[in-house]
């Protein structure tokens, strides 16, 4: 679905309904959506919100037991946004808990499904965003990515999932997990919407200090796909450490049709020992920040709250039986990063490692305008063997869509085509603020696969 | 002389006057209801992000070079980790690393001697929310959640009780003068830790004992002075001091434990990343420092040497910033700049405390009481009738208007005042008689019977001069 096609919100909401006992997308839908303002580039359209993202008086769980009942009491700054820009707000989706995981295996809701194969993932944290889009229910899904939480189930479920520079959108009002990490991202299911959507999403916010003054760009309507002149750095170390042969191939022939619409193509690297630095850099950080972050759900002054002796009793409870196990893990290891005798050869040790690895990574922008390498390195895997209980050592090839929140670079998945009837895709990322070139390149692209507006309809 | 060596070093909290939070733009406030000066914010809503108050960081740089410390231009802010229920976020947001000043000092007088207190460091940071214990339950008012703080900590420079209370009233007072905070102890505005360890030789550190919570400046020479007395006896009878938190208890004079130390609370300090770090144009720090509201102690120096005012007078005054105030509003209408240091200090200051009221919400013009102090010294009234007219004025009259309802004006025409002399002599010839014997009372007695007979309004000099001269001619 495109965000020009319309369709009453009558039909919407019965989509999602019926899609739930099959894809498992949702959280909770508005009973009676409003379109609050007439005019505007989305007026009409119907947009699903991460179940992360503050909509005052509805429901938002971030999927976790201890906000299973919080309804905020003010808009997330882009909820704002689009509500002023004509959108109708339908349904939030749901999502790995507070946004950690990579399965959306772990949501209070229970697993989300990939309309592809019911059996397999939808990937995550942004799973049920992604879903309602690649299954054609709504044009536009509103997600976040933490270290690929758009970026990676867009390549899982074949749609476009963007995630633009560190900044560019608000992160106001959305429930974060890690705050120097942390970016809203989107789904559509195709370049010109996704250029529109931005256009609408992003500004600067003052309730937002880390948010961007620079001027937002006339995205979609500047959009220009021709690829003469443009350079594209392949990212051969990714690429080299991918298995997939069906998907390798792909990309092959991306290239050349690449090469053929008059793009220059030339190669760069990373060196390996930052690469396989990426994950535990980023479970250090990620893990620190969101221990603080989630400082505040106590059950005290909203969520759910479980009784005790004491003030103190009430939280220790409220906070043991608010978050699984597996959310419990990673607040005790970012803890462990964060102790004064630990602090320095783990949290600031990733910290400055992060920096060094940003250093190299810009370095492969040097002289070229966009670096293209295959998204995900597989199809999305079978919901029965995908966990996210991974401490052990993991390939890059699955981490490597974290550098651009480690850099806060504009990034974008492309779907690339489908193996045995799965989609892969291709990732894209550009230079800090250069969205109107990632969206061109983007643009290009799209126009030699041909996967413009692509759907699985359940 | 103590037989102990005393250490003393105090942290001192202070409210900002700001209009909003240090993080949010919900209003400060002191004493509204319960939770109405909230946002999300202060509430550490999901999703909620701190904005920096840019009126805070110009108080914490008026502070900061106030106490002449080292301005960090680049502001940065960590986060404090830790869990308490009137800690909306779990965290509080602080200056751990890179405290906006550091390396001050202020300069205190204890008997008469000077003497320079060290500042170790200020930073900023945002207040809690404050919580009453009841029998049915906890209460939590998140009113004061998010108020901007500073934190003041001195070097251990402090010897004695004095020279804590003198400290904490000199920057009691220079905050008070710098309009940073109200420095309200009792209200709790600024809030008084102070650190004690005695030991029997000055190259060694006893154990640190800290009283927390002091609301006011006496309470802190008497809090120290009975930790003073407590640990001394404590090390005479050859025991150790504990180091505890304790509390200065009003009623039995002393000291009491709050809780011992356990070990040191691991608090995870870590940048805060959602701010990043601010650099301030150097341009607006030097326009606030040159625009920089006077110290007390440059104040009492200008009273002298611009107003003539003695010593005592210009410290009197500048002990109360509206008084001061109110004072240099006078003599901008008159030159009598003692006369108007006097009727303020005294006359004005007795009136006030009497009515209850303060020169902070005085309404009556300063005009009126320099017109007043004019009206006497001109000699067109007396400063008897001066009196009566200021308590007019002090109820908002016009002193002119008041001279004229009362028929006040004074005499000062010899013609009109000889008239009155030589009916005066004429109906006295007994005390003629008796000035001329050497009686010199005489002269007092016929200068009243002239007051009298003009209704207090002849001219009490003139009238003197003008009998001496009448009787010399008789």
């Amino acid at each position: 679905m495109r965000i020009s096609d319309k369709k009453s919100t009558k039909e919407t909401l019965e989509q999602l309904k019926k899609s739930q006992s099959t894809l498992n997308a949702i959280v909770s839908v508005y009973d009676d959506p409003q379109q609050e303002s007439e005019n505007g580039p989305l007026a009409g359209v119907h947009v699903v919100l991460k179940d992360n993202i503050n909509t005052k008086g509805h429901l938002t769980t971030a999927s976790s037991r201890i906000l299973e009942n919080y309804v905020p009491v003010y808009d997330a700054t882009i909820t704002k946004k689009l509500k002023d820009a004509g959108a109708v707000i339908v349904a939030k989706s749901s999502m790995d808990e507070l946004g950690m995981g990579g399965t959306n295996k772990n949501a209070l809701t229970g697993a989300v499904h990939n309309p592809y194969d019911l059996n397999r993932i939808s990937g995550g944290s942004s799973g049920g965003s992604a879903v309602v889009v690649a299954s054609g229910i709504v044009p536009l899904a509103i997600g976040t990515d933490t270290g690929d939480s758009v970026r990676k189930p867009a390549a899982y479920n074949g749609v476009v999932g963007v995630k633009p520079t560190y900044g560019r959108i608000s992160r106001y009002g959305i429930i974060p997990y890690a705050s120097s990490l942390d970016h809203v991202g989107y789904f559509t299911t195709n370049v010109q919407d996704a250029a529109l959507a931005l256009e609408v999403l992003a500004g600067r916010d003052d309730h937002d200090m880390t948010s961007s003054f620079k001027e937002v760009g006339k995205y979609s309507q500047l959009l220009n796909g021709d690829l003469h002149g443009k350079t594209i750095a392949l990212f051969k170390t990714v690429n080299d450490e991918i298995q997939d042969e069906t998907i390798k191939k792909a990309f092959d022939e991306l290239v050349e049709k690449l090469k053929d619409a008059g793009a220059n193509i030339v190669e760069r690297e990373m060196p390996i020992q930052y690469m396989e630095l990426i994950a535990p850099v980023y479970r250090t950080i990620a893990n620190a920040e969101a221990t603080a972050n989630h400082s505040n759900l106590d059950g005290i002054r909203f969520g759910r709250r479980v009784d005790g002796d004491s003030v103190e009793d009430v939280m220790t409870r409220s906070r043991t039986e608010g978050f699984s196990s597996y959310v419990r893990a990673r607040f005790v290891i970012g803890s462990y990063s964060l102790f004064e005798e630990n602090q320095d050869r783990l949290f600031r040790k990733a910290q400055k490692i992060r920096r060094l690895i940003v250093d190299a990574y810009a370095k492969m922008f040097d002289g070229v305008d966009g670096v293209l390498s295959i998204a995900a390195p597989t199809v999305a895997p079978e919901i029965d063997e995908s966990s996210d209980v991974r401490f052990g050592p993991s390939s890059f090839a699955e981490e490597h869509m974290q550098l651009a929140n480690f850099s806060g670079y504009p990034s974008i998945t492309l779907p690339l085509g489908l193996e045995n009837g799965l989609p892969f895709g291709v990732l894209l990322t550009c230079k800090p603020f250069e969205e109107q070139m990632m969206f061109d390149l983007a643009l290009g692209i799209e126009e030699q696969t041909g996967l413009d507006g692509m759907v699985k309809e359940g | 002389m103590e037989k102990y060596f005393v250490t003393i070093g105090i942290e001192i909290h202070c409210e900002l006057k700001t209009k909003t939070k240090m993080f949010s733009s919900a209003p400060t406030s002191f004493g509204e209801v319960a939770n109405t000066c909230v946002n999300e914010v202060d509430l550490g809503h999901p999703g909620t992000l701190p904005c920096v108050n840019k009126h805070a960081i110009e108080l914490a740089i008026k502070a900061c070079t106030g106490m002449h410390c080292t301005i960090d231009p680049l502001v940065r802010f960590d986060r404090k980790n830790y869990y308490y229920s009137d800690l909306p976020k779990g965290f509080q947001i602080t200056q751990q690393f890179f405290p906006i000043g550091k390396d001050g000092y202020v300069e205190i007088e204890v008997d008469g001697e000077k003497k320079k207190i060290g500042i170790e460091r200020i930073h900023m940071e945002e207040d809690t929310a404050k919580q009453f214990h009841k029998e049915t339950g906890t209460y939590i008012d998140f009113n004061r959640a998010g108020t901007p703080l500073i934190e003041i900590v001195s070097r251990p420079d402090m010897h004695s009780a004095k020279e804590a209370a003198a400290y904490v009233e000199t920057l009691r007072k220079n905050l008070f003068y710098l309009n940073v905070s109200d420095v309200k102890m009792e209200e709790g505005s600024m809030r008084c830790d102070v650190n004690i360890s005695l030991s029997p030789d000055q190259n060694t550190l006893g154990t640190k004992v800290e009283i927390k919570n002091l609301n006011s400046i006496a309470n802190v020479q008497k809090a120290v002075q009975a930790e003073i007395e407590r640990q001394s006896a404590l090390l005479d009878a050859g025991e150790k001091v504990e180091q505890a938190t304790r509390r200065y208890d009003e009623a039995q004079k002393t000291t009491i434990l709050m809780r011992k130390k356990e070990g040191n609370v691991d608090y995870k300090y870590f940048p805060e990343p959602n701010i990043f770090p601010i650099l301030l144009d150097e341009e607006w720090i030097r326009n606030i420092q040159d625009h920089l509201e006077e110290l007390p102690d440059a104040r009492i120096e200008r009273f002298i040497s611009q107003y003539g005012l003695n010593d005592y007078d210009a410290s009197v005054l500048v002990a109360d910033r509206s008084m001061a105030d109110y004072f240099e509003e006078v003599v901008k209408s008159t030159k009598e700049t003692k006369k108007a240091a006097n009727w303020v200090i005294g006359d004005m200051s007795a009136w006030l405390n009497k009515n209850n009221q303060s020169f902070e919400d005085l309404e009556v013009d300063a005009d009126a009481i320099a017109s007043l102090i004019n009206l006497i010294s001109n000699g067109e009234i007396s400063g008897k009738q001066g009196k009566a007219v200021f308590e007019e004025v002090m109820l908002g009259k016009d002193p002119k208007k008041v001279i004229e309802e009362k028929g006040m004006k004074q005499v000062s025409d010899d013609g009109a005042i000889l008239a009155l002399v030589s009916s005066v002599l004429d109906a006295n010839p007994q005390s003629i008689e008796d000035y001329k014997n050497g009686k010199d009372r005489a002269i007092g007695f016929l200068v009243g019977q002239v007051m009298k007979a003009s209704k207090g309004q002849a001219n009490p000099k003139r009238t003197n001069e003008l009998i001496r001269e009448e009787l010399a001619k008789r």
